[in-house]
């Protein structure tokens, strides 16, 4: 927030002696105010305990259990956000102090002390999101690293059971929660308010504070190693999830936090891209990638705050000591997974769809064609969008629910593979007769459609009722979850950080490190995970820290290639500092594409826009003479050009 | 579209079908079928995976010959034709994979149908899945108990599964069938074996720390073995490996319910998920005290446990006979 101004003021403290221009660096908006008001805010938070635990006569009275959920994973990360300044400008206003006006003062990001501030900026924000998501992943794989020495011999020999358990249950989480679904949305906050000819997102501020509450799930989850017990698998499946240690309660509120960060995202993404397009750009003119991320949001804020319940539920019935799932208290414990996956399947299409528009951005523009059946793409995100919501007991076809949902699930769970068919058909046909330019971007989307299809394929047989029985909780199924999460969302979003590092960064990365980062994933990738689906269907169950000799030898192989590849992310780390200090400087638009982020120079300046674009066409009308999607800076001159619409 | 490029495409998907194929029938994938259940999900198998041999064929052929033939050259700056789209295409490639997956759907529920029902009277077992151990009741059969599933050839056995603490799930690669026990609530699962032999019992469902050595094993038996095993075992009542009447055998109670996770010699355990008892030695009333009430990440057996299996389990630990 502004340091220039007394308005925003927050603290009841007011410094008494003068009003000065600018505030003592204690209660200035910033780390310093940030560090003592998370102090501040835990001793309220402990305050409120002790106070109504002594109240009602419940002894003890320091119960560190509840001020441990109640102060230290709730009052004080509002206290962070508070001290950081995310809540100034509402506060102001709340109490009737007079607001900051919004001078645009907070955009821009000129050091980088600029990315570790409040920034209602779109872009720094999304540069935020990018770099904290990719420290995430990089934790998440280092976690997948140890999971794979332990698993390199079969005997328990690295690790203990429970440290075991917490490394894939952390893995995971880190990987869905703090990687994937946010990092997508850094992708799109970056280029989305770009591509619909929007100066910003729709709510700044609350933009900057989605941002900021995600270090903090980040956080917790691996905080929750010190207090041994996110020990459940990333399911976190009741009753076992109550028996764990204390620690689950990190589990349980960091994937809150996380949630939050997610559906305030998701309705700024839909607000802004209603009501923030730019003159032209109707539904049938966005993007793909627009599509994309409209379809998600939706699904993130109707399917969130069901496992937002969830993990509620498993907290209270360790810490209030409720009954949702407790059966001999008459809980019931199928009723965890119906609304766990009631969230998580749609979740798997969160963690897809907006890579599916990364891949129709990427695809068509290094193709040259315009992408193939455009409204049919669109219309197959709908269809997705919609059939997501009826697919999520097929996660539960051995888990003793009502015998008779099992067949319906399976006719719409394979159902949802048509419109998934629709768009790995359209891009191949995209691909047909084009100039074909393999550039890294244009690589990992080729990638990413190969080894989405063999991951597609494998689900179509998990979706039949009766394959899923034999290989479910097997390697098969952490096979398949590797090829659509990693083979299919890793690689979009690694197509996308290619794809618009020069416009988000203003210079070049190496293209050559760049393809032998691509090549070594690939291979690697397709070696350590394609003979999991062996050892699963041979019978090796999930989530095991030993296993039968017999399948010792994969396993070996398996962990060898584990290592390479995780290796290889480290030519993409290399390659992306460097670059991003001195790469080439990069041209506006340096693949040639049309969409309006395109138009404007590399880095966009801070207002995006100096005056507001015109859409005039469709977004992909590679080949077609004379065709512009959009028209910026008094450009005329293809105004005249006669404007084809599909 | 030109002739020679559908002979390219033609080509490429039969070489890339036959090579996966190759990879299919060549490699051993499916564990030893000794199910009806199993021939059942086996034939769901091998029809998806041809189809999906199919489309991975189709995909494949696209690709690479794309990847070859539309490659740019080095400074063609020239877009590709603007095709919009084929509306032909379009239905096509929905229409054909809508009917795969409805095939693929009529034959996974009539399967599925199938392996649900026994054939003829099953012989019915009770299935009781705790941390980390399996428990196996005959009602029929007197109320034997027993620490391994024996079951008859060519018979169906109806599994009657309870948990006692968290979720487990059983399975037998071999049978194929996999079901979880819950909490509260009683499942069901049909086998019906057809091929004698000893087969791996596997916990799938994460359970806790002793959850990968949740194991046991299922022995499948000619009937009249089967019913020869029956006749030898102690009737009604009395818990795994030890009848109520008759002298206690400990280290039957240990075999069931503390090797999972505790290695000790002289029963043969070798479990690694708990302390191991070769190494430690403690007073009797602190051991009994930890076998009553758990605590430390294993479970309690105080209400499990007879008072006189557990003073046998004592004894047996601590070798005092007094």
């Amino acid at each position: 927030m502004s340091e220039t101004t007394t308005a925003n003021s927050h603290s009841p403290h007011h410094a008494p002696h003068e009003p000065p221009k600018q505030r003592h660096w204690l209660l200035r908006a910033g780390w310093p105010r940030a560090f003592w008001m998370t102090g501040l805010f835990f001793l309220l938070g402990m305050g409120i305990v002790v106070g109504l635990r002594a109240l009602g006569g419940y002894e003890p009275y320091l119960d560190w259990e509840v001020v441990i959920v109640v102060a230290a994973l709730t009052m004080a990360p509002l206290g962070f956000l508070s001290g950081l300044g995310a809540f100034d400008y509402w506060v102001s206003y709340a109490i009737g102090r007079p607001t900051a006006p919004e001078d645009h003062s907070a955009h821009g990001a000129y050091s980088w002390k600029d990315y570790f501030r409040i920034n209602t900026d779109h872009k720094v924000i999304g540069i935020q999101y990018v770099t904290t998501t990719i420290f995430f992943f990089l934790a998440g794989g280092l976690l997948a690293l140890l999971v794979r020495a332990e698993l390199a011999r079969p005997e328990t020999d690295f690790v203990d059971t429970q440290t075991y358990n917490e490394l894939f249950t952390v893995h995971a989480s880190l990987m869905i929660f703090l990687f994937i679904i946010p990092a997508f949305a850094g992708l799109a906050n970056y280029v989305l308010p770009l591509m619909i000819g929007a100066p910003d997102m729709a709510f700044p501020r609350l933009n900057a504070l989605s941002y900021w509450l995600l270090p903090i799930a980040g956080v917790m989850l691996l905080a929750s190693f010190f207090f041994p017990g996110a020990g459940a698998g990333w399911t976190n499946y009741a009753p076992l999830a109550v028996e764990q240690p204390f620690g689950n309660v990190f589990f349980s509120m960091a994937v809150q936090w996380a949630g939050a960060s997610s559906i305030m995202t998701a309705l700024n993404f839909l607000v802004t891209i209603i009501t923030m397009r730019a003159p032209g750009m109707t539904f049938w003119r966005m993007p793909l990638l627009v599509w994309a991320n409209f379809t998600t949001s939706l699904l993130v804020v109707i399917a969130t705050p069901f496992i937002a319940a969830s993990q509620f539920f498993v907290m209270f019935d360790r810490v209030m000591h409720t009954n949702f799932f407790d059966f001999t208290e008459g809980g019931y414990v199928l009723g965890y997974q119906h609304i766990f996956w009631f969230y998580s399947h749609p979740a798997v299409y969160i963690m897809i769809l907006p890579g599916f528009g990364i891949v129709s951005e990427v695809i068509s523009t290094f193709s040259r064609k315009p992408i193939f059946g455009y409204r049919l793409m669109a219309l197959s995100l709908m269809a997705i969008l919609v059939l997501g919501f009826s697919v999520w007991a097929h996660h539960m076809f051995v888990s003793g629910m009502a015998a008779y949902l099992r067949v319906p699930m399976m006719v719409t769970t394979l159902l949802i593979a048509v419109p998934t068919g629709i768009k790995v058909f359209s891009w191949l046909a995209t691909l047909w007769e084009g100039r074909i330019h393999f550039s890294a971007p244009m690589l990992w989307a080729l990638g990413f459609v190969t080894s989405f299809v063999i991951g597609g394929l494998s689900g179509v047989m998990l979706g039949a009722v009766p394959i899923d029985i034999h290989v479910s909780d097997t390697y098969f199924i952490v096979a398949h979850i590797h090829y659509v999460l990693l083979g299919g969302s890793l690689f979009t979003i690694f197509a996308g950080i290619y794809y618009w590092f020069p416009k988000m960064t203003g210079r070049m990365y190496n293209e050559r490190l760049a393809k032998v980062h691509f090549w070594l994933t690939l291979v690697t990738f397709n070696t350590t995970f394609f003979p999991m689906h062996l050892i699963g269907i041979q019978g090796m169950p999930r989530r095991v820290a030993t296993y039968e000799e017999r399948f010792g030898d994969w396993n070996l192989f398996i962990s060898i290639s584990s290592f390479v590849l995780g290796a290889s992310f480290m030519i993409f780390v290399y390659n992306m500092i460097v670059s991003w200090k001195s790469g080439p400087l990069a041209p506006a638009n340096p693949w040639r594409g049309m969409t309006i982020e395109w138009l404007v120079p590399s880095p966009p300046p801070v207002f995006n826009f100096d005056e507001v674009p015109q859409v005039v066409g469709n977004p992909y009308e590679y080949g077609v003479k004379g065709a512009r999607h959009a028209i910026l800076n008094g450009d005329r001159a293809a105004q005249v050009e006669p404007v084809r619409t599909q | 579209m030109r002739r020679g490029a559908i002979v390219a495409l033609i080509s490429i998907a039969l070489v890339v079908a036959a090579v996966t194929t190759a990879i299919a029938y060549f490699v051993d994938w499916l564990p030893e079928q000794a199910s009806e259940e199993r021939q059942g999900i086996d034939l769901v198998f091998w029809v998806t995976v041809a189809i999906c041999i199919f489309f991975f064929a189709v995909v494949a052929a696209v690709s690479i010959y794309s990847g070859v033939k539309f490659r740019v050259r080095p400074d063609d700056e020239s877009d590709g034709p603007p095709i919009h789209g084929h509306t032909g295409l379009e239905i096509m490639w929905t229409a054909i994979p809508t009917l795969c997956v409805t095939v693929i759907a009529v034959l996974s529920a009539v399967v599925l149908a199938q392996n649900d029902s026994p054939k003829g009277e099953p012989l019915r077992v009770e299935v009781l899945a705790q941390q980390y151990a399996w428990q196996f009741t005959y009602p029929d059969q007197g109320g034997i108990k027993a620490t391994n599933l024996y079951v008859p050839i060519d018979r169906s056995t109806k599994l009657v599964l309870r948990a006692r603490d968290v979720l487990h799930s059983f399975w037998v690669p071999e049978f194929g069938q996999k079901q979880d026990a819950v909490p509260g609530i009683v499942t069901t699962l049909v086998i019906t074996p057809t091929k004698t032999g000893e087969y791996r019992v596997i916990c799938t469902e994460l359970c806790g720390l002793g959850h990968a050595l949740m194991r046991t094993r299922a022995i499948v038996l000619s009937q009249a073995d089967f019913d020869a095993w029956a006749r030898e075992q102690p009737q009604g009542g009395g818990s795994a490996g030890g009848g109520d009447g008759g002298e206690i055998d400990a280290e039957g109670i240990f075999t069931a319910n503390c090797a999972a996770c505790h290695t000790l010699s002289k029963a043969g355990a070798s479990g690694q998920v708990g302390p191991n008892l070769d190494e430690l030695s403690l007073a009797p009333p602190a051991v009994e005290q930890q076998i009553r009430r758990g605590g430390g990440g294993m479970p309690p057996f105080g209400d499990q446990l007879s008072d006189g299996e557990i003073e046998a389990l004592v004894q047996y630990l601590t070798g005092s006979n007094e």
